[in-house]
């Protein structure tokens, strides 16, 4: 599980755009892991069973935020999702803080297949199987956040 | 017809069929538009790869890597499945003081290996010695009480599983010698030998208290022998 550490936490700075909120999720998604190991299934794949439950308490923390009133409003998932202060440099990408806010501009359903198949160069079956969504659907958030990230970065 | 949005990310991720993927390269080096947007994908991609790979390059946090190291993820599976196998016919839990007469009572005593002294219930005999002395890579096809996994209690102690006449236990090492913690009947004890190996059939509410009991990891052979060489001290 330790050396499963270094991708987690890329993941979930990733999904939450920040390092420290990312290493709350991981240290979350390994203590949830090691309660309920009696629910992985030795032969299949360890990692994939915890990129999905760090997505699911992202999810759940997120929620939970929502309904506290912290989060001010969500994105529709159909939305462009382009943040009101987007308009950077394509060098800023180069950095984390740059990669976190073009990924904090799109739903988080588009940011965890997004991170899933470009950052960890995960298959779309492997992504989809984490998030539990047909491939179909898998492809469409992915393109819709492509689509999104056009129109926030500058012609590459 | 123009390619999908769809299928032009599919082809940045390699996920389109051999023929299509080509068909969609050909296009795209007569179509500077779509293939400015596929670049532009491109370049984006390697920018989010190469910020967030920067960060997984670094060393994780202690904490984070102090609680993914708390157990093996062997063991503790293997641990987690206690509750979900076969129900014990009869299993003593670990008290203050188990009564050795009941032990008696319902036969779960191998003739001279478990005794009481100062009220508790000792290992005594072949399996004292097989707890002091044994190590689990000795079990090999010999006769005798057979030892599970060594381990640290919270209190510090010493302790073993063992396996010995159809009853799987733990025994933590105390001023009298091995206490017994634990006590059960085997499930399938009638369908094997009189000894068999700690572990593999180690019954749920054994698993389930060593679980609850067990401080960092089992020990591997060269910390159980280094255990054993110090007396169990």
């Amino acid at each position: 599980m330790v050396q499963l550490l270094p991708r987690l936490r890329r993941f979930a700075a990733g999904l939450t755009g920040s390092i420290a909120d990312g290493d709350d999720l991981v240290q979350d998604t390994v203590e949830r892991a090691l309660k309920n190991l009696h629910q992985w299934e030795p032969g299949t794949r360890l990692d994939s069973w915890m990129f999905r439950i760090a997505k699911n308490r992202f999810l759940d923390v997120r929620r939970g935020r929502k309904r506290s009133g912290v989060v001010s409003g969500e994105i529709p998932e159909d939305a462009p999702a382009i943040r009101s202060d987007g308009a950077r440099g394509a060098e800023a990408h180069m950095m984390l803080r740059g990669a976190a806010q073009a990924l904090d501009g799109l739903p988080p359903e588009q940011r965890e297949a997004l991170l899933l198949v470009t950052v960890e160069g995960l298959s779309y079956r492997d992504a989809a199987d984490i998030l539990e969504i047909p491939i179909g659907t898998l492809t469409s958030r992915i393109a819709r956040a492509r689509e999104a990230l056009a129109l926030w970065a500058p012609e590459g | 017809m123009d390619p999908t949005r769809e299928t032009l990310s599919a082809f940045i991720d390699g996920e389109l069929p051999p023929k299509e993927m080509e068909r969609i390269a050909a296009l795209l080096a007569t179509r500077p538009d779509l293939d400015a947007w596929v670049r532009q994908q491109e370049t984006l991609r390697a920018g989010m790869k190469s910020a967030l790979s920067d960060l997984a390059a670094a060393p994780p946090p202690e904490r984070l890597v102090r609680i993914a190291q708390t157990t093996p993820i062997s063991w503790r599976w293997r641990l987690g499945r206690a509750g979900q196998g076969a129900i014990l016919r009869t299993w003593i839990p670990a008290g203050a003081t188990l009564a050795l007469g009941l032990l008696i009572g319902i036969g779960l005593v191998p003739p001279g290996d478990i005794g009481s002294r100062g009220g508790q219930v000792v290992a005594q005999g072949a399996l004292a010695s097989a707890l002091n002395g044994k190590l689990a890579s000795d079990n090999g096809a010999g006769s005798g009480p057979r030892i599970g996994v060594s381990f640290r209690d919270h209190d510090g102690r010493y302790c073993r599983s063992f396996d010995a006449d159809g009853q799987s236990g733990f025994a933590c090492h105390g001023s009298r010698g091995w206490d017994i913690a634990m006590l059960a009947a085997r499930p399938n004890a009638e369908a094997s030998g009189p000894y068999r190996m700690a572990g593999s059939e180690m019954p749920d509410a054994i698993r389930a208290a060593i679980a609850a009991r067990i401080q960092g990891e089992p020990f591997d052979i060269k910390a159980e022998k280094a255990a054993r060489d110090r007396g169990w001290q």
